[in-house]
């Protein structure tokens, strides 16, 4: 009686969301087709374009004091200022902006008056002995 | 800086036509580019990238800021900050990730496990109370000198 055969490589190593697949596990290592490559080639000539940008800056008799890289301020404008004019309230989003900000304030209330209320009712029946700190 | 608004980052593109002016402003291909979804979040109409660590990338390339592993006018990630070389490392690993963590968690589980069973139920060698000398220390502990001691007796005979 035969058994299945040995599960291949690639569905032992099971992709997930923290880490990527390496390469020889990955099927798009061996796609050869041809839109691959033409895509391939269109990103190389935006890349060449964008690198002929840089070195005319960079090797500029008189070249400026700081060559600024438009993605890098892009990013940080998406990051900080694009933030507010793209915000909506949805139901998702309100939820999330509840939880993240009254949750813990809440919890945190929650505990500490919980274990001063039990500290409290140690002292009046007499079973807790205060300790004797003179740092504070 | 001498770059104009339209070559910031805007709101979430609805038709085509924004969507290809988005890409072209992103220094991206018109198939490449995949904005967040519009969930409200504030991404606007900045590009989804693969989430790749820059470990990842090539490091035998020549890289523009090769610190970064990045190219000038290229794209960064939402979480760049969380992708330097410094930080989040998405390399794959040697060993499947399933692996690794039923191995860890079997691990902690177990050892917390017993350190709780030992917490409740400690067990140790049976022990008496302690013997002291001099009728268990009468003159130490306070005891009058001018009075005779209580006579402690340790021994059975």
């Amino acid at each position: 009686m035969a058994s299945a055969p040995p599960p291949s490589v690639a569905r032992l190593y099971r992709p997930n969301r923290f880490v990527s697949l390496p390469a020889e596990l990955d099927p798009d290592t061996y796609d050869t087709s041809p839109e691959k490559r033409r895509a391939e080639a269109e990103r190389l000539a935006i890349r060449s374009q964008l690198k002929r940008q840089y070195l005319l800056q960079l090797n500029n008799p008189s070249p400026p004091a700081v060559i600024e890289d438009p993605a890098l301020i892009r990013w940080a404008y998406a990051k900080s200022q694009n933030v507010y004019p793209t915000f909506r309230p949805t139901p998702k989003t309100s939820f999330l902006g509840a939880a993240y900000a009254l949750g813990p304030l809440l919890f945190w209330i929650a505990v500490l008056k919980a274990h001063r209320d039990y500290k409290e009712k140690r002292i009046q029946e007499g079973k807790y002995k205060r300790p004797f700190s003179v740092f504070f | 800086s001498e770059m104009s608004m339209d070559m910031m980052p805007g709101p979430y593109p609805r038709t085509p036509e924004e969507r290809a002016a988005a890409a072209k402003k992103y220094n991206m291909r018109v198939e490449d580019y995949q904005p967040y979804p519009d969930d409200g979040f504030g991404y606007g109409d900045y590009p989804m990238l693969p989430n790749k660590s820059q470990y990842e990338r090539d490091p035998w390339y020549q890289w523009d800021q090769p610190d970064m592993r990045h190219n000038w006018g290229e794209p960064m990630h939402w979480h760049f900050d969380m992708y330097i070389r410094n930080r989040a490392d998405t390399s794959p690993t040697v060993v499947p990730w399933h692996t690794m963590s039923k191995h860890f968690f079997i691990f902690l589980g177990t050892m917390l496990a017993m350190f709780g069973l030992g917490a409740i139920y400690p067990s140790y060698m049976p022990v008496g109370p302690k013997q002291y000398p001099f009728n268990d220390l009468y003159l130490e502990k306070g005891g009058d000198p001018n009075k005779k001691p209580p006579p402690v007796i340790h021994y059975e005979i």
